[in-house]
Order: C-alpha cells, then structure tokens, then sequence
C-alpha cells in the first residue's frame, strides 16, 4: 500500500507534536510550582482570590508567556493558536488556578479598546495585577440583562453612575470592575447602554458580601460553584472621566457580547462541567463498601458510561468553539449549544453520583465519613448554577433557536 | 486540532448533497422500498461515476486513498438523502479487505468494488444478536482444499443483491472464546444457500442467510485461520463508525424538516416555531445531532491515523441511537399528526433512523464496552487522554 505521507486535507482531532511539548512542559511545571504549600493555600485561601503564593506563581507563568498566547504581540502576547492557549488553561485549571483568559473583559478590550486602554490595562491582565470584577447583573435584570437599570449620566467630561450592581464575585479584591450601565433612557433598551471601565477604589462605591449556601461549612476549591462568597455593589455619585468607557457610546450591549460569548466557552467552562466524571469513575475504581463496591453494579457501569459519553460531547463542543476562534469566525449558535450541553451534564453527572453514594453524598467538608472532603456534597450545592450564570440554559436555547435556526420571535 | 471541516472535505460533502438532492427523490425511496432488487442500477453507476466508492480504497487498486472522514461524509450524505443503495455493506467488506485481504483478494474485489460493479456485504449476527464471538456457532470445516459452512445469519444486509458475502464462522470449537473465528468471503449463488428476506422498519433488504454444507475455496479465507476475531471486530467497529455517519445525516434533515415546518405551521394565531417550547425542542434536536456527528468523526478521524479507536466507535454508537432517535421522533411530534400518514414524506427518514439505531450495538452494548476499560483498569481516568483498552 501507498505509505507516502499524504497532504493534510482532513479534520484533526489531534494536537501537534508542539503542543504535546507544551502540554508536558506545562505540567512539569505544576509538578516543579504547584508545590503542596501552593495546594494549601488555594484550598484554604478563604473568601476568593489569590493568595500570595498563588500571585508569586502568577507573575512566572505570565513569564513564561503562556497567559495571552493569542493577543497581539504589542500588548505582550504572541497572536498564537487559541489551543496552545486553551491547553495551559486546562492544565492550570486542573490544579485550581485560573490562566489565559482574563474573564470576559479582555476579549472586549482587545475589540473594542482605544490604544491607551490596551495599554492600561492588557499587560497588567496578563501578569495578574489587574483584575475585573463583572458588573453587568442587577436585581431587577439577570437573564434579561438589557433592563438594567444603573445610571451613567453625563455631566461635563465625566459621567457619574449611580445604581446597583449584583453577584460581583470578585469585586471585593479585583482592581478594576467592568460595568455595564445605561447612558440613553430614552433609547430602546439595547442601544442606550455603555461600558465602563473603573478603578474598585474610586469614591462612592461600596462592596458589600453576600455569602452563599457553600460557605459555611466551605466548599472544597474543586467544587463547581464553590465559591463562598459574592457581592453587591453599589454606586453613589460615582464619578469617572469618559476615557473609563469602553468603545462606544450607547453601544454597550454589543461590545459585552463579545466578551460574554468567548466567556462561555473554554477550559474552565468545559472543566467545571466534566470533573466530577473522572472524580466518581476514579473514586469508585478504589472504593468498596464491606467488600461490595459500585464498579461492579451494571447500573452504576452503564449510567457512567452514558454520562462519560456526554463529557465526551462537552469536550468536543470546546474543541469546536476553540476552532471556530482560530478561524476568526463568529459563532452563531455554537456557544450557546456549548453553554446548554455542558451545564446540564454536569447536574446530571452531578445527581447521579448522589444516587451512587447514597448516604454518603451527604456529608459536606469537614464531617466525620465525608468522601472526597465533602466535594461530592457541595457539588449538588453548586452544579445548576453554572446553568444560571453568564446565560440562562433557557436563554442559551432561546438563542440556538433564533440565531442558528432562524425560527421567529414570540 | 481542527474539528470542523477541512476546505476540500466541505467541497466533496457540498457537491455529494447537491448530486443526491437531484438523483434521489423521496419518490425514488419510495419506489424503492417496493422494488425487488431494492436499489436503482443507474444511480448506483452515477455513484461509481463519481468516484464515491473507491474514495476510501487504496491508489494502488484503482482507488483514490483518502482519509477515512471522507468516505463518513459522503455516507452522512447518503444517509441524509435516505439514497436505497448497498453502499454501507459494499465499503464494510471492502475496507475488511483492505486491511485484511491478501493480495490477490485485493485485486480480485477492489477495482470493481471502485467500479461500482461489485456489491459486497458481510454475515456476522446469529441467533444471539449480541457482538460477541460466543454467539458464533456457524461451522466451517476443513475438507481437502475447501472449507464447508453451515450454519445460520441473521439481519445481513443487501444479501438479495450482493455477489459476495464476508461470513463470519467459528473454524475451532472454543465456544466462548474469541479464538477460533474465522472470515471467509463466499459468492451469494454457492450451493447449499438460500436466504429468506425480513420485513423491517425500514423497508430495507435484510435476510435470514442459511448455509448448508457450502463449500468455499481455502485462498478465500480473510486473515489466518482461527484468528479472525481481531479482523471482524475491526470490521465492525468501521461499520459501525460509518453506519453512525449515515444516522447523523438522515437524522440532520429530518430534525431540519421539524424546524422548518414549525416556521411555517399556524397554531393559536402564531408560527408554532415562535412558541419557546417548540423552539428548545429544535435546540435540543440541533445539539443532539451536533454531538452525534463530532463523536462520529473523532472516531473515524482516529481509525484513520491507525488510533485505536473501539470507545470513540462505541461512544458514537451508543449516542447516536438514543440521540438522534429522539431527534427525529421530535421532529414527529413537531409535526403532529401529519407526520403519521403515510402519504407524507417525515416518515422515510424516521423509520430508518430507527432501524439503524437497533443495529450494530445497542447502546447498552456499547456502554458495557466503555464501562470496562473506563472502571475495569487500574490508574486514573482522564478526559481527552487515551484510555488502554483491556487485554
């Protein structure tokens, strides 16, 4: 047969030989970093954040150039492949730390920033000493963001904001917050509405906590949702110059857009849905109770298979959504797909482990008998909210319909 | 990385849509679902023509040696446009001979294979229609220079047409062993064959194949005697990849078809489409089929680069059946009643998504598959990385 090596012509479901190298070179490191003090203080970091173990770490890796790999060389990255990226990303985030993407705010700096902005802020997102905090969620809007109803109003050169801002996760020690406010009442709801971006220490905003169900016990760090702590946040005559706006005027809602669907796809999006499959497959492989363990119940075995195979789906939705980024096309529907897919396997997953483990599912961090420090409990605690957050299921359904099906408005 | 389609893949798959909308009407599925022979000679030709049949086939046999995806586009085609042709059980026995064959059997059943002038298929499933080499009991003695079959298949495909079967035999009495099995290729006319057809959900061409006393040449044996487990399970882990590849084509157009006529049908004074439970049905559709289609290629991708690839196969197969059967009997429900007539062209597709998910593995099969080298193996599991599958 034909044994001449052929002209790549066809899908690749594979990666490079390079970006094995940079697979193995990434892990060394965790091995050679990640050392157990680094292990400890990401679990008993308290309310979020970095510790400074974990920022000391933060500055080597942005270092080593693996944080910003496709950003223009000009704001430190090197307008490399998204899965170059994408696999430092899932390595890190298997160890509890958070690398490459910088939220959703750098994607919409990178579209839509003005020169000055791109240096204020992108190098500094890289090696971590920038951070945002989202501000787009209101009391009165979440799944339909574009009732909110935080002023920005103009007065001179400045504008001045005054509302209130919910689930602000990382407001309390973040920079910077990216803010979503309305700046034309009398536009229709989309098209008056602006972003800004604000210094956390600017007079006239006050953070307050808002503790969620996993915070007392807390959760463990590899919990999906474990987060103990969230915020609200509240402006009073806050007073910015213009040049805190991001693109343009009333224009807001597209430029968060962008930033909000790439925020939807990715390693950690894809790993919160899908650990807890390897967690329970490799828990159970281990594990007997008096000598009867659930590896071997064929209910157990044909339900993990089930839910292995959509990880699987998961996992090859990421890939197509990576590769639909390193094509520079948009997507249409693909990541709305991706956000429906995901979240709703890992509440399945989620749910079945507690119908494997029983009793035991119960038992939270800290408690005598607890499996896995408690991580299959608070798991249940915190599974449906990626279901919730950055688009509702139900919104991202809405949004396959309309945009990749073309069906009509209600 | 790169899943979605290549610039030349989406080339071949555009024109293959645009062949088959034009030669292969619902008329013609029709039409064929009562006719004896069961498919058109002259667009079985048309295909040939095009170069479809040698696509996956070796340069060195009148073939054209493309990557295996290709061969899966073109079938996700064929199974979008439902076309009543023996493709599927022609490239399953031809690709065995590809890897297995010897030399001569490549030259005597590749080129015309490539021609379109040879229809192929194979015999695997007995009384027991699990994929198991204990549910082979078909025997094949040695006689001389010969080989004499007996036994019983069920559910072989295309066998009315076919001019030559791969039979699976049991060649050693181990009966619970994957020892023991043997392939042979044996000519559809031999003495001592008779075959009953099956009526089935799809209207296809099934058979229940007896063999009494048939005696075939020892040179058309495939592989070493006794040692023909790990070649039919190669046989059938391709034909399953590409019987999904057929699935998730017929199941996209038919889920399609359910979109589309939610745009148009009026219920309550509205497109039903613009109610929000029918449209997170047709998201859910969408999503599903998506998710069958990338299993399918990553497994076929994975064959192609000589990967092991029996989970990714299994993966597919076991999504595929419950997916995209919930798929299109969505699209049914989407269509109310109408879509129950017989009149009305919803059903081709529905029906033959169906059968296709009852054959090649159950999802339960398939799952048992995954779940032993998933649980059965020391070390830990990881998504994304191999998993050794279990000696």
């Amino acid at each position: 047969m034909d044994t001449a090596p052929r002209e790549k012509i066809e899908m690749d479901f594979g990666y490079s030989p390079e970006q094995e190298a940079l697979r193995d070179e990434v892990r060394q490191f965790i091995d050679d970093y990640v050392t157990d003090e680094v292990q400890d203080e990401i679990e008993n970091w308290g309310e979020g954040g970095r510790g400074p173990l974990v920022r000391e770490l933060y500055k080597i890796i942005a270092e080593r150039k693996w944080v910003g790999i496709t950003w223009p060389k000009e704001y430190g990255g090197q307008e490399g492949n998204r899965l170059d990226q994408y696999i430092v990303e899932e390595e890190f985030s298997r160890v509890g730390i958070s690398v490459g993407g910088a939220g959703s705010g750098a994607p919409a700096i990178l579209a839509a920033g003005t020169d000055e902005q791109k240096k204020e802020f992108l190098p500094g997102l890289l090696k971590g000493e920038i951070t945002l905090a989202l501000g787009f969620t209101e009391p009165q809007a979440g799944a339909d963001l574009a009732g909110l109803q935080c002023r920005a109003v103009k007065d001179g050169d400045d504008f001045v904001i005054n509302g209130q801002k919910m689930y602000t996760s990382s407001a309390h020690y973040a920079s910077h917050i990216y803010l979503m406010a309305r700046t034309d009442p009398d536009a229709p709801r989309h098209r008056g509405i602006s972003i800004f971006l604000i210094p956390m220490d600017t007079p006239g905003i006050t953070v307050r906590p808002l503790w969620t169900i996993q915070s007392d016990p807390r959760a463990p760090s590899k919990t999906t949702y474990g987060q103990q702590r969230t915020n609200e946040t509240f402006f009073e005559d806050v007073r910015v110059p213009r040049s805190c706006m991001l693109g343009e005027e009333n224009q807001g809602w597209y430029v968060g857009a962008m930033g909000l669907n790439l925020d939807r796809v990715g390693a950690s999006r894809y790993l919160i849905s899908v650990r807890r499959d390897e967690d329970i497959i490799n828990y159970i492989k281990e594990t007997e109770f008096d000598g009867d363990s659930p590896a071997q119940d064929p209910a157990v075995r044909d339900k993990l298979a089930e839910l292995w195979i959509e990880a699987q789906v998961c996992r090859l939705m990421t890939m197509r959504s990576m590769s639909l980024v390193n094509r520079d096309v948009n997507f249409t529907y693909e990541g709305s797909a991706e956000k429906v897919w995901a979240p709703e396997h890992g509440v399945r997953t989620t749910e079945t482990i507690t119908q494997i483990l029983g009793p035991y599912a119960q038992l939270l961090h800290g408690s005598d008998e607890a499996i896995e420090d408690g991580l299959f409990a608070h798991n249940v605690m915190g599974a449906f909210q990626s279901g919730i957050n950055h688009g509702s299921v139900q919104v991202m359904r809405d949004q396959v319909a309309r945009r990749g099906l073309g069906m009509p408005r209600g | 990385m790169d899943v979605l389609l290549s610039e030349e893949e989406q080339m071949v798959k555009n024109l293959a849509r645009e062949f088959l909308e034009a030669e292969c009407t619902p008329a013609l599925v029709r039409e064929m679902e009562l006719d004896e022979l069961g498919y058109p000679p002259s667009l079985w030709q048309q295909m040939a023509n095009l170069g479809w049949f040698g696509m996956a086939l070796p340069e060195t046999h009148e073939g054209q040696g493309l990557p295996l995806t290709y061969l899966g586009i073109i079938l996700e085609e064929v199974g979008r446009a439902i076309a009543p042709v023996p493709f599927h059980s022609t490239m399953v026995a031809a690709l065995t001979i590809v890897s297995d064959g010897s030399e001569e059997q490549k030259r005597e059943v590749l080129p015309k294979v490539a021609a379109g002038e040879l229809i192929l298929t194979w015999a695997f499933t007995e009384r027991n229609p699990k994929y198991l080499p204990e549910t082979i009991h078909t025997e094949a003695k040695k006689d001389g220079g010969d080989y004499v079959i007996t036994g019983a298949k069920l559910f072989v495909d295309n066998f009315n047409v076919a001019e030559k079967c791969l039979v699976v035999c049991r060649t050693s009495p181990e009966s619970s062993s994957s020892k023991g099995i043997s392939l042979f290729m044996v000519d559809t006319l031999s003495q001592g064959i008779t075959h009953t057809p099956l009526v089935t959900i799809a209207k296809d061409k099934q058979s229940k194949v007896t063999f009494d006393q048939v005696r075939v040449p020892a040179a058309n044996m495939i592989g070493e005697l006794d040692q023909g487990w790990p070649i039919v399970e190669n046989m059938l882990d391709r034909g399953t990849a590409l019987l999904c590849a057929q699935m998730v084509g017929a199941a996209r157009k038919d889920a399609e078809l359910g979109i589309e006529y939610a745009k148009g049908r009026v219920a309550f004074g509205r497109p039903i489409g613009s109610f929000q439970s029918i449209q997170h049905m047709c998201a859910d559709m969408t999503i599903w089929v998506d998710g069958g289609q990338m299993l399918t290629f990553e497994a076929l991708w994975k064959m192609d680069q000589g990967l092991p690839a029996s989970i990714e196969v299994s993966q597919a197969k076991s999504f595929c059946n419950e997916k995209c059967e919930a798929a299109v009997r969505s699209s049914q429900v989407i269509h109310g009643g109408i879509g129950f007539m017989m009149e009305f062209d919803l059903h081709l597709w529905f029906r033959r998504v169906s059968a296709w998910s009852m054959r090649m593995g159950t999802s339960f099969e398939h799952r048992a598959r995954i779940a032993q080298m998933l649980i059965d193996q020391p070390g830990r599991v990881r998504l994304g990385m191999p998993l050794t599958p279990v000696a």
